[in-house]
């Protein structure tokens, strides 16, 4: 009898995703060793299955993976974010597994290059400048065409991202992302946090597309509606309904550019996450991501049916590991996520009303992931949802009429309450 | 009974759902694998007349419970807490408790699992804060609640399945399996704290 395949997942401890992708592990039934940034306090005695890697040093990373894999041989390594697939395709090549090209990897990550590489494949992207932090805001104003968008390199997740109408608007959001930027864990990025572009905003409603490559052929696995206008000057992500309410020219067009696009920075193999925008001149690449979609919106996701449905971090599991996909067709239902807008600046003390929202009809579930005493910091500033709520429904505009029901039913409490 | 009695349902899983009851419906802990081992306890009797319904294990006011069916928790949620509020407003108790008789194998399996919590598991978690509490052991089954810096930490799972099950399965590998009765939404000092990513 042959000896179980290794997996070997990649997770930083601020991750969400820890328990989605360990009970995928387990439903395969797979040794599974997790590789983290943090030591765990059990990882002296189960060094086989709790590693801990220098996430801050790519080859020193490498390297101790690779004398891992000497003493267990791995079959697989995966990432979960920006961060760890980098990683990943870094010790991928070095165990010699299928894996992304790195450079392709670190393109991905690299907004700046990402943009330059899109725009020299004719994948339409929107008109971009790179500018560093210490240039004079008033002189990039001048320059600047409007409306446009400031958009750090180093962050995620929208933060730090503004709109500006006006050279007066530009210049109070340099403010602003200086100030982000220069906060301690972001400025220990180093040169990466001391840049950020210029992009012109474009107009249209913005999607989201979960799509798995395989051989550079993209396998589109949901198209998400973001049904809540994102024109600025905030770009908070709140609502994500699938299937998508365009019509089926429109999301072809979108798969097409999202496809071009991962073939554009060279990515091969695995997760996608990408975001466009769709208008009269047809769809528009706004961000590419080798990675799955983040924080705790894969739980909405489900491919075949009944008890046998695979969540989609088996599916990527089972494509790392080479293992037969049974299907990559979501279920015939409609299903949303609202990822809750952080409701203001201040300690969390309650969230009243979460009762009452996982009672409103189509709502599967409301999980709250700020806990009591940790400090909510909205947009352009935070880094952290408060909590979840998930729905499935008949069509995608019921679900979405129930993911607004439910979070008007929520309330929260917070202490030290002000305004950004 | 109490007509402001509180539900609280925390899917864990498709399969695997804690309703949190505003009381207590046991002292201590018990986990029912059948319709059959349920007689006696008129709650544990109305859930496994729900469809699908596998595993029932309350501890307090706690309760866990395992499914098979493709109904979503939001269908199969509606029943349970139907379930109850009937049982409840009959002012009966709602679970027996275990029989004594049943519980020699567990006894023993209790007192092993407890040493090595006591001896290896919580002495290194104290580390990050955290701490495990052995709830019971039935039918081989391990109840446990996770708290301090474990309580919602990000990485609560991993310290379960790759540090706590794997302990016990080495060490003790009667244990026929985990259930981790822990509200992790409850958690106030997580050792760490998710992110947007």
């Amino acid at each position: 009898m042959g000896a179980r395949a290794r997996l070997l997942l990649l997770l930083p401890s601020t991750t969400y995703r820890a328990a989605a992708f360990v009970e995928a592990a387990r439903r395969l039934d797979v040794d599974l060793t997790v590789a983290s940034d943090h030591r765990s306090v059990f990882a002296a005695q189960q060094p086989e299955r709790l590693v801990t890697l220098d996430f801050g040093s790519l080859g020193r990373a490498a390297e101790q993976a690779a004398a891992f894999a000497a003493r267990h041989p791995v079959a697989a390594v995966c990432g979960v974010d920006d961060d760890t697939v980098i990683l990943a395709a870094a010790i991928a090549e070095e165990l010699g597994l299928p894996h992304n090209p790195l450079e392709a990897t670190v393109a991905a990550r690299d907004k700046h290059r990402q943009r330059v590489l899109l725009g020299a494949a004719g994948v339409p992207v929107p008109a971009f400048d790179l500018h560093r932090l210490d240039e004079d805001p008033a002189a990039v104003s001048r320059s600047a065409a409007y409306p446009c968008v400031l958009k750090p390199l180093c962050l995620s997740a929208s933060r730090g991202v503004m709109r500006a109408d006006s050279p007066a608007e530009f210049v109070a959001a340099h403010r602003v992302l200086a100030e982000i930027l220069g906060e301690a864990e972001v400025a220990r990025r180093g040169e990466e946090s001391q840049r950020y572009l210029v992009e012109s905003f474009v107009a249209g409603p913005e999607v989201a597309l979960e799509g798995l490559l395989d051989r550079g052929r993209l396998e589109v696995l949901a198209l998400f509606d973001k049904p809540d206008p994102l024109d600025g000057p905030l770009f908070e992500e709140t609502i994500y309904v699938t299937p998508s309410r365009l019509s089926a020219a429109a999301q072809q067009s979108l798969a097409a550019c999202a496809e071009r696009a991962a073939l554009a920075v060279g990515l091969e193999y695995g997760p996608v996450h990408v975001e466009l925008r769709h208008n009269a001149e047809g769809p528009w690449l706004i961000e590419l991501g080798a990675r799955p979609i983040g924080g705790r919106c894969s739980q909405v996701l489900r491919f075949g049916r009944g008890p046998a449905a695979m969540s989609l971090e088996e599916i990527l599991l089972r494509h790392a590991l080479g293992l037969p996909v049974p299907t990559y067709e979501r279920e015939p239902e409609a299903a949303g996520v609202m990822m809750l807008p952080v409701p203001g600046a201040g300690v969390l003390r309650a969230v009243r009303g979460v009762e009452a929202a996982r009672s409103v009809a189509g709502v599967e579930d409301v999980v709250i992931t700020a806990h009591p005493g940790q400090t909510l910091v909205p947009l352009p500033r935070g880094a952290q949802y408060p909590g979840f709520i998930f729905a499935r429904g008949g069509t995608p505009a019921a679900v979405e009429a129930s993911l607004r029901r439910a979070h008007a039913c929520l309330a929260f409490d917070l202490a030290g309450e002000r305004s950004n | 009974m109490d007509r402001d009695t509180k539900i609280t349902a925390e899917p864990i899983d498709g399969s695997h759902c804690r309703f949190v009851v505003s009381e207590a419906l046991l002292d201590g802990a018990r986990r029912f694998s059948s319709s059959d081992a349920a007689k006696g306890s008129p709650l544990a009797e109305a859930l496994f007349g729900i469809s699908g319904v596998t595993e029932v294990v309350v501890s307090g006011g706690t309760l866990t419970i395992t499914k098979d069916s493709p109904a979503p928790w939001q269908v199969t949620g509606r029943e349970v807490g139907a379930a109850i509020r009937k049982i409840l407003a009959t002012g009966v108790p709602p679970f027996a408790a275990a029989p004594a008789s049943a519980s020699a194998g567990d006894e023993a399996l209790y007192g092993r699992v407890a040493d090595l919590f006591e001896a290896e598991i919580n002495p290194a978690i104290a580390r990050h804060g955290g701490f495990v509490e052995l709830v019971d052991v039935q039918d081989g089954v391990v109840m446990l609640r996770m708290g301090g810096g474990c309580q919602g930490c990000g990485m609560a799972d991993v310290t379960l399945r790759q540090g706590i099950e794997v302990a016990l399965r080495e060490r003790v590998p009667e244990v026929a399996g985990i259930v981790d009765i822990t509200d992790h939404s409850a958690g106030t000092n997580p050792y760490v704290t998710a992110s947007k990513k």
